[in-house]
């Protein structure tokens, strides 16, 4: 008896082995399909700004664009540059995937759906999207060419340069929840959209209104800065067709570029996700009813939506920047004013709590 | 936070360096002249302040500095030398169009890390005060930016100080590893209760080779000439100074304080330091023409002649060297005082042999520079000889006699090249005039000249000057 | 079990990467190494239960530091050939300062080994790394916290004043004078006679 036990006791961590594995894999296989999903999506929001029709031929209403797409990138040939450093040029795009992918783990998408609840998810976000560079750099330089290389270069720099005010940006959420646990940060904005970090109302807390401004601002701050974090126009100078050709994605074709592809849309989804849970309230409906009409992952999936819009028509809508306009944007608006934000939050939680109480 | 009053001195250094840091910045007209005037005048200030507040001694911010009458007597000399090279520096910077107010913030921020060097109680506060004024001087060295040898100047300053880094921190892991501790106190204690261990032994040799570096003691001393040759002449005389004072101070807060029980251990190191230094300094001067060249040699020699009283770990001793550095440092900027008045129309010369003659064209100058080389000699009437004289002494008492005798013989192949300067100014055939001096430069190198006479300085040395630096001696042990 | 496997894994691929650092002929490759050892370091940080630090080692030195070494390695322009021109010449004055450096090690080693061992201190409580970080570094630290930053602004003053040059006479866009130019002050209305041309 007490040798079955021990077994058991032995068998658990396996158990909760394969129930992970279970979970990365539902993870996987949900983000891929609403990657083929949204990549239709941005085709089409793109071609109604511009007064086209976009897809509109595979499948009903093109829906089956996207699939066709990835089959015919899986089927062409592989063709590796003869200069190039061959274990980097193939590395580069899986590191730009496993990235993108791996953040993931982290997100709560509804009570309870996440695959690690962990103390420090803020941080473990940012610390891997900080690595997602590196698939971009490593590419453009393994390539041996020109334009890839100026490409990995301005990537690097502009990835680099807005994770700074990301980073602030997101400490003052983390300021005014006191934790950087992205449940507990999702919990705190329960209640209502007046409790969202982007719409800073918090009655509870009276003094906390005089936030409502710059948190509002934040969240502004936030969604600019992940376009330029994900490489998305107007900040997309890293493969800049009118300068550099592709960027760093000039040499590569077939399955690697597929990778590439993917891992940016699963990045644009991260990033939406984040906004999502930082300034949206995650999964909460915009008004508490006191009881759940809808279930709290449809509300989460909503909102994410809902930014993945604003990202489409972004991209319709504004032309790009000049490299040193992105770069002066960067430093010398939003890391200043982002700085400010973040003491002017923590002078309020020092004086007159968080936002909880 | 209780005791912030202890460190006035300090604070009043970081407040005002980063307001003018922010004043500059802005785009007043003729800030550089205002941002060095104001720098000037916090310093001298701050020598003060670090001179008064001193009736009290503590510890601040929870043991990470220690305030006492030694660190007070070592901080008012520095910001005094500082200030006097920022004076120095105004017409330098101004005619070679370097005149930019980084450079009173960055020296600002020099002496703030040597007063942190000179106040650590604590293995990190060590390194912090040391990194920081490090990072300024190297940047100093590079400011005239345009020059190549500026920049070669504050490469090879940077490149050597990165490993003299690297030195240091392992040291410091290794101490921090086998004692468990980064308080001089407590390694101190630790070293008492635990005995000796090889890897405290590892950490103090590594340790004191890192600060070798900053004191350019031999065999760290590579990087002296180039440096002194290749910086600005002002940033040169500032280098050759107050940064070495700090250094040397911190060493013997270090040998005396956590190593104090354990003499035997790093008085060979002392002792090995010391001798390579001055003959070294001694020989290697003796081909030098550029008179930069000639004073970094000098300076690694004194630094070996510094060393000399430590060697000998007592209270005695640390007054010998606290008075020779003292000493070493009023004639070093009178020295380069004296450097900076050799102009032509054409610009600055360095070369010896640029100073023949100028007993006929330039007496003053002549007058003074010849006080300030009797001096680094050691002649009798002048200063340096009491500082000689007091340095070797407390090193004969405790027996070191040979050591002392090496100091002699090095002093005297030392006397050659400082001869030779004398005898270039007085004998030689004047190659071309100086144009006239600021007056700033003439005040510095007169006043400095005076002191070195002695005339001043004996009553001060043999009363006032003598309790102090007593005080300070003793506040270590 | 788990933690004993992973400790073994994590750090015979931190000493091998290390070495490899060294090894590798090409310095790109060289930096992939030296990314993959923070990696493995921050691995064995979370296995000791210091979750933030594991993060921020990767967030500062993979995620910027090791980004910039990447970013100088990739524009200079190395020569190999010409680096290892000097290597015999230089290689008996490395050998003794390694020997030396090595003796060392040992004899600390050594030293450490026949002493009293200690157990690693491994923190488990009710408060979060982040937490305890926090009531340290500002408050016991704070002094120490402070002057780093210190020197940090040093450093960058220097970085500036060694760089920066400012010229006369570059025209610079100023965006809100471009957005705030109206009708009047950008449009200029001329009446051109046939023939003549502005003028």
């Amino acid at each position: 008896m007490f040798e079955l036990i021990q077994f058991w006791s032995n068998l658990s961590p396996l158990a909760w082995f394969g129930w992970k594995i279970a979970q990365v894999l539902a993870f996987v296989l949900v983000l891929a399909l609403l990657v083929a999903a949204l990549v239709l999506a941005d085709r089409k929001i793109w071609a109604a700004a511009q007064m086209r029709r976009g897809p509109n031929v595979v499948g009903v209403f093109g829906l089956l664009q996207t699939i066709a797409d990835a089959l015919k990138f899986f089927f062409k040939e592989l063709i590796v540059p003869s200069g190039s450093d061959k274990f980097l040029f193939i590395a580069a795009p899986v590191i730009t995937l496993v990235m993108a992918f791996l953040a993931w783990a982290v997100i709560p998408v509804a009570p309870g759906w996440v695959m690690s609840d962990i103390n420090v998810g803020v941080l473990y976000v940012l610390a891997i999207s900080s690595l997602g560079v590196y698939g971009i750099i490593i590419g453009g330089w393994a390539s041996n060419s020109k334009y890839p290389f100026m490409g990995a270069l301005r990537s690097a720099a502009q990835m680099i340069s807005y994770e700074v005010s990301i980073g602030f940006i997101i400490l003052t959420v983390a300021a005014l929840v006191g934790s950087l646990n992205l449940t507990e940060i999702v919990a705190a904005q329960e209640g209502g959209f007046w409790n969202w970090h982007m719409f800073y109302l918090n009655f509870s807390n009276p003094v906390h209104l005089l936030l409502f401004p710059v948190m509002f601002y934040m969240g502004i701050l936030f969604f600019i800065s992940a376009l330029a974090e994900t490489n998305r126009p107007p900040f997309d100078l890293p493969e800049a067709e009118s300068e550099l050709v592709a960027g760093y994605q000039v040499e590569y074709s077939s399955t690697p570029f597929l990778m590439y592809f993917f891992g940016e849309y699963v990045n644009i989804m991260l990033l939406c996700g984040m906004m999502t849970i930082l300034f949206l309230g995650g999964w909460h409906a915009p008004i508490d009813l006191g009881f759940q009409f809808l279930p709290p992952v449809f509300w989460f999936f909503l909102k994410c939506s809902f930014l993945f819009f604003l990202f489409a028509m972004v991209k319709a809508i504004v032309p790009r920047y000049r490299y040193d306009q992105l770069m002066r944007l960067g430093w010398k608006v939003f890391l200043p004013t982002a700085l400010v934000s973040i003491m002017i939050v923590l002078t309020f939680v020092n004086f007159f709590g968080t936002g909880a109480t | 936070m209780p005791n912030l009053y202890l460190v006035i001195p300090e604070i009043l250094l970081a407040v005002s360096a980063s307001l003018l840091l922010g004043f500059g910045v802005s785009k007043t007209k003729n800030r550089a002249p205002i941002v060095r005037l104001i720098a000037i005048a916090v310093l001298v200030l701050y020598s003060v302040l670090s001179f008064l507040l001193g009736s009290q001694d503590g510890e601040a911010f929870k043991g990470a500095l220690i305030i006492d009458g030694y660190a007070r007597y070592v901080k008012f000399f520095i910001g005094m030398a500082a200030a006097a090279g920022l004076l120095l520096a105004g017409d330098y910077l101004e005619r070679e169009k370097l005149d930019k107010y980084e450079f009173s913030v960055l020296t600002l921020y020099a002496v703030l890390g040597m007063s942190i060097m000179v106040s650590a109680n604590n293995l990190l506060a060590l390194y912090i005060g040391v990194e920081m004024q490090a990072l300024a001087l190297y940047v100093m060295a590079a400011f005239n930016r345009d020059s190549l040898r500026a920049s070669e100047a504050g490469l090879k300053y940077f490149v050597l100080g990165a490993l003299s880094s690297g030195l240091l921190l392992y040291g410091i892991s290794l101490i921090y590893g086998f004692t468990g501790t980064l308080n001089f106190e407590a390694v101190a204690t630790s070293i008492q209760s635990n005995g000796l261990s090889a890897g405290v032994v590892a950490g103090m040799v590594f340790l004191l080779c890192g600060l070798g570096f900053k004191i350019s003691a031999a065999p760290f001393h590579m990087w002296t000439p180039d440096v002194y040759e290749g910086s600005p002449t002002p940033v040169t005389g500032f280098f050759a100074g107050a940064p070495k004072f700090a250094a040397i101070a911190l060493i013997a807060r270090l040998v005396m304080g956590p190593f104090g029980d354990i003499t035997d251990q790093w008085q060979q190191v002392i002792i090995v330091l010391a001798v390579m230094s001055m003959f070294i300094g001694a020989i290697g001067a003796l081909r030098q023409t550029n008179i930069k060249r000639l004073m970094a040699y000098s300076s690694i020699a004194n630094m070996g002649y510094a060393l000399v009283p430590l060697a000998a770990g007592t209270v005695s001793g640390l007054r010998g060297m606290l008075i020779f550095m003292t000493i070493y440092l009023i004639t070093v900027i009178g020295v380069f005082a004296c450097i900076l008045q050799m102009r032509i129309r054409d610009g600055m010369v360095e070369r010896i042999s640029d100073l023949s003659g100028i007993s006929k064209t330039n007496r003053g100058m002549a007058i003074a520079m010849t006080a300030f080389m009797l001096s680094l000699m050691g002649i009798p009437p002048l200063l340096g000889f009491f500082g000689k004289l007091f340095a070797f002494y407390p090193a004969v008492q405790s027996g070191l006699t040979w050591l002392v005798v090496l100091a002699l013989i090095a002093s005297v192949i030392g006397a050659f090249y400082y001869l030779r300067v004398i005898k270039t100014m007085w004998f030689d055939e004047s190659e071309h005039e100086f144009i006239n001096p600021v007056r700033a430069l003439s005040w510095t190198s007169a006043i400095s000249a005076l002191l070195l006479i002695g005339f001043v300085m004996i009553p001060f040395v043999a009363r006032t000057g003598q309790d102090w630096i007593s005080i300070a001696a003793t506040s270590l042990f | 079990m788990l933690v004993a496997i992973s400790f073994y894994l994590l750090a015979f691929v931190a000493i091998a990467s290390a070495f490899m650092v060294v090894a590798s002929r090409n310095p790109v490759h060289s930096v992939m190494f030296l990314i993959v050892t923070f990696f493995s370091a921050a691995g064995l940080f979370i296995l000791m239960g210091a979750e933030f630090l594991a993060l921020l080692l990767v967030m500062v030195y993979v995620g910027a530091v090791a980004v910039l070494f990447l970013f100088v390695v990739m524009m200079l322009d190395v020569d190999f050939v010409e680096l290892k021109q000097g290597f015999l010449q230089y290689l008996p004055f490395g050998f003794v300062v390694a020997l030396i450096l090595l003796a060392e090690m040992i004899m600390v080693g050594a030293a450490y080994f026949t002493g009293e061992t200690k157990a690693l201190a491994t923190y488990s409580g009710e408060k979060s790394n982040l937490e305890r970080f926090g009531e340290v570094l500002y408050t016991d630290y704070a002094f120490f916290f402070e002057a780093a930053g210190l020197v940090l602004l040093v450093a960058m003053i220097g970085a500036i004043v060694l760089t920066l040059r400012e010229r006369d006479g570059v025209r610079k866009q100023d965006i809100t004078k471009q957005v705030g130019r109206t009708r009047e002050t950008a449009i200029e209305m001329v009446d051109i006679e046939s023939g003549q041309g502005v003028g």
